[in-house]
């Protein structure tokens, strides 16, 4: 039988060889682009997922997995074929566990459908990159946001996963205890691997408690120097922030003109304290006095929530808010993170690159991970654009490892980032391709990413 | 385990590092002995020979040549490991880094430190005194952090900070062939590539020797408030923990004690707490927040029926409570003089400990068994000291079921056979159960990344 037969018998028309699926997953929402998969697969069950891997073993076919599309280096493309598992009719919630403060999921739910279905038990899933992404996906390139900085990100999150490795065994990683001593921590292998492993099936996440008390603020600053000080200062006093989010001033006013803020376009801080009303009272007038400290201005409080949710609107907006700044432009988003300690070095050379580049570049960031992008905008017709955008995003990647950073906090390494592997590895980047090849040894598992070329 | 002349390879390994080394690598029995014995249901198992080593490169010289030769290389850090991490089954050289202990970078603004292995947890606070910062995983013995990374360690705080898997940012790592790898790195966060770095932690040194580790720190909280409740039985006291947890309150420690492990606080202590399941508490934060939780606690506490609540209202009423928590092994000992005892170490989802504690007690009721109970409430972890005379085989047996038994509870309910000990030699035998398929992925990647065989052999799981 061939596969397409084999396929087809297991999956009926959910296996589809049409060309509008394949290429509805050949896409990616940024510059990155290629691939085309041969065909799309629709499982419903790890049982149809593990049948499907081990056909597609026997014919030596990759195999890509898919969630909601929306990540950023092109993690999901078919570099050499093959067929792209798409996740999205596995989307159901198994199992909450309130008192024990988790779920069980299948990969392919989002993050604002869970959320809504656990709105009523007064817990909450925290790691919010701002797509509505799906959980599976999240796990696989490891993501955060803008809360890593109190909740952590997807590895912090993520307490045990269902697993379709690449001769199509079913192994389950971690457990439902909140800790464990026992053995390789396969799970927080599987986290981040991008699908270059094994095929996520099933989550079981750490939940939170919906806080009680919710205050926002923003303030401005003279300096990125002043910013960052503002920042380390308040993280070392220990004071719990659920957000702290960074806008230089060309990112606040490409948000001033997409949603109708008129904030002082200067180095900006957004945050977000969680816990009771009393203290997030007192946090709030603790983090109030530390900024006006380091010469703070526009201060403002948005403690009532339709002025909390216009500002966090405004930043998660950002994106297309930049996007709109040059419009028809297509953007090359960078992702490099630093210690806390070298982040106004690092804010501070990549803006003046990008001005002497002529290229528009706002920068946000997760300011207290150390995490920023530049939202390079280029037109996409303009090979001269692209390759002064390139540049300096290697530029970036370079400065950040010169720093002790990484270059990709959170986005992941796709095919947008593999050229820096080398740099910001060395020796170790070898030892995850011998991984790669004990635990998929025909390379089948969304190949062409992550790992050192075969050929190398 | 009987292990008497080293084979050939070890030999000719022993030979290069003498020349290398000198008076460094050590053939003493008596330095043997204290390096392949440990406080366990193991015998003894000693390695042909303990070389000191003081550096990364030196490591990494040393373990070029053992894998040259063949010859078993075991890291050893203080030697406080439980499981038989360090025992040398099969001979081979045991590497001493305990000498490797000097804290080589604090970066207060970046609230993180890189470490070499050797450093003990307790000398890391101490060197970190002056800075207002401090590093949180708190366990009672004198451990190095390069052996707390290896076997994943946790302890009172982890309710707070989380275990070793949470607090290490990045790793130097000596691989089997000799080769010098960084992990992670001084970023908060990245997600470029395999986590290499949680590999190597809880891989109890199969997988290559960690020789430096950096550390997430955090500053230390301005106040905190302790408080001890007892409850009528264990499930009203997990229901406390539970609503504590979801509360959200700035819990830096829940542990729980059981009804005999009280009865023997109180007679070890000389103290008159009730017999009865109980609860320490610490609370910390900014001094408003403390109070404000406390006061929720108590709340809560007295909403699930505690019959006793003590609010410590000043630090030396607090350390006389957390003495009698901190001296519960010294309590448990005395119940049977000249017994040590053996910890137990499950950890269950938080809403099955009742029901976990309640079939195990059933069982060791059937029996003459003492086993106090002492607890990580807050992360579903506890121990048991089965007190048993491991020169009397029929307790000894006993023992052993009752350390089965449970184990077989725990994985049912979700669980896992070790919190924070970890596995060694001693709970090998429950990976297969606990772990299933999965157990052969960690096989492939030991082959992979080891496929001579020689970093710490036979221990997690057979080949």
């Amino acid at each position: 039988m061939t596969a397409h037969d084999a396929l087809s018998a297991l999956l009926g028309d959910r296996f589809t060889t049409a060309q509008a699926h394949r290429a509805a997953h050949a896409q990616s929402e940024t510059h990155v682009t290629g691939g085309l998969p041969d065909a799309v697969a629709y499982p419903e069950t790890t049982a149809e997922v593990a049948d499907l891997m081990r056909i597609c073993a026997a014919h030596r076919l990759p195999v890509i997995g898919w969630g909601a599309g929306t990540s950023l280096e092109g993690h999901a493309l078919a570099l050499h074929g093959g067929v792209t598992v798409d996740f999205t009719r596995m989307d159901r919630v198994l199992d909450i566990r309130a008192e024990d403060m988790l779920v069980r999921v299948q990969p392919g739910i989002t993050r604002e459908a869970l959320n809504r279905d656990l709105r009523a038990t007064g817990l909450f899933f925290p790691v919010d990159p701002g797509a509505n992404a799906s959980l599976g996906g999240m796990a696989a390139t490891r993501a955060s946001g803008t809360t890593a900085v109190r909740y952590g990100t997807m590895r912090d999150a993520v307490l045990g996963l269902e697993v379709v490795l690449a001769d199509g065994t079913v192994i389950r990683t971690g457990s439902a205890a909140p800790k464990s001593a026992a053995g390789y921590d396969l799970t927080a292998l599987f986290v981040g691997s991008e699908g270059t492993l094994g095929l996520i099936t099933e989550l079981t996440l750490r939940l939170h408690g919906q806080p009680e008390a919710v205050s926002a603020a923003v303030c401005g600053f003279a300096t990125m120097a002043q910013t960052v000080d503002c920042v380390i200062e308040t993280i070392q006093s220990g004071l719990p922030m659920a957000r702290i989010e960074f806008l230089d001033p060309a990112a606040v006013a490409a948000c001033n003109a997409y949603s109708g803020q008129t904030l002082a376009e200067t180095p900006l801080l957004l945050v977000e304290f969680h816990g009771t009303p009393a203290s997030v009272a007192e946090q709030a007038a603790r983090f109030g006095e530390i900024a006006q400290s380091h010469g703070s201005t526009g201060f403002r409080w948005a403690e009532q929530p339709e002025d909390r949710s216009a500002l966090w609107k405004m930043r998660h907006a950002a994106y297309p808010a930049c996007l709109a700044a040059r419009p028809g432009a297509t953007a090359i988003v960078t992702d490099v993170c630093v210690p806390i300690s070298q982040l106004a070095q690092a804010v501070e050379e990549t803006r003046a690159d990008i001005a002497a580049s002529g290229i528009p570049g706002p920068i946000l960031g997760h300011v207290g991970d150390g995490n920023f992008h530049a939202i390079l905008l280029i037109d996409p017709h303009s090979p001269e654009d692209r390759a002064t955008a390139k540049a300096l995003a290697a530029r970036m990647a370079t400065r950040a490892l010169r720093l002790g950073g990484t270059v990709t906090g959170e986005h992941g390494i796709g095919i947008g980032k593999l050229g820096y592997m080398a740099q910001e590895h060395g020796a170790a980047w070898p030892v995850m391709g011998a991984l790669k090849t004990a635990l998929d040894p025909l390379n089948l598992l969304n190949p062409g990413k992550l790992v050192p070329p075969h050929d190398a | 385990m009987t292990h008497t002349e080293p084979s050939a390879g070890v030999q000719a390994a022993i030979d290069g590092l003498a020349a290398r080394f000198g008076s460094r690598l050590s053939r003493a029995e008596a330095v043997r002995a204290q390096h392949g014995a440990v406080e366990s249901w193991l015998p003894q198992a000693l390695p042909d020979a303990v070389l000191f080593l003081q550096s990364t490169e030196e490591v990494a010289e040393a373990v070029a040549l053992c894998h040259r030769h063949g010859a078993p290389v075991i890291p050893f850090g203080a030697g406080s490991s439980i499981e038989g991490q360090v025992l040398a089954p099969r001979g081979g050289i045991s590497f001493d880094l305990s000498g490797m202990d000097k804290v080589l970078a604090v970066n207060a603004e970046d609230m993180d430190c890189n470490v070499q292995c050797g450093v003990i947890h307790q000398n890391l606070n101490e060197h970190l005194r002056a800075t207002g910062l401090f590093f949180p995983v708190d366990l009672g013995a004198h451990a190095t952090l390069g052996g707390m990374a290896s076997t994943r360690a946790s302890g009172t705080t982890t309710v707070r900070y989380g275990s070793m898997r949470e607090l290490v940012l990045g790793l130097t790592v000596v691989m089997p062939d000799g080769q010098v790898i960084r992990t992670g790195g001084r970023a908060r966060k990245s997600a470029a590539g395999y986590d290499l770095t949680h590999l190597f932690v809880g891989a109890e040194g199969t997988l290559g020797i960690i020789t430096e580790v950096t550390l997430r720190l955090f500053g230390r909280p301005e106040a905190s408030r302790s408080i001890l409740c007892a409850f009528e039985d264990l499930p009203s006291a997990t229901t406390c923990v539970v609503a504590a947890l979801q509360s959200g309150l700035g819990l830096n420690r829940i542990e729980l004690a059981d009804t005999l492990q009280m009865q023997a606080i109180n007679a070890h202590g000389g103290v008159a707490l009730p017999e009865r399941p109980t609860l320490w508490v610490e609370l910390t934060g900014s001094a408003p927040a403390v109070a404000h939780d406390a006061a929720l606690f108590v709340e809560l506490a007295q909403g699930s029926g505690a019959l006793h609540v003590e609010a410590a209202d000043n630090h030396e009423a607090a350390n006389r409570l957390w003495r009698l928590r901190h001296n519960a092994l010294y309590a448990t000992r005395a119940l049977r003089p000249g017994i040590k005892g053996i910890s137990t170490d499950v950890c269950v989802p938080i809403s099955r400990l009742p029901d976990c504690i309640a079939e195990i007690r059933a069982e060791i009721d059937k029996t003459d068994l003492i086993a106090p109970l002492i607890g990580h409430a807050g992360d579903g972890n506890f121990h048991l000291v089965l007190m048993f005379d491991p020169d009397d085989a029929q307790e000894t047996a006993v023992a052993r079921q009752i350390n089965a038994r449970l184990i077989a509870i725990a994985l049912a309910m979700g669980g896992t056979a070790t919190g924070e000990h970890g596995v060694g030699l001693g709970k090998m035998g429950y990976m297969q159960a606990e772990h299933g398929a999965a157990l052969d992925v960690m096989r492939q990647i030991k082959r992979a990344l080891d496929p001579s065989g020689i970093m710490n052999p036979g221990k997690i799981f057979t080949l």
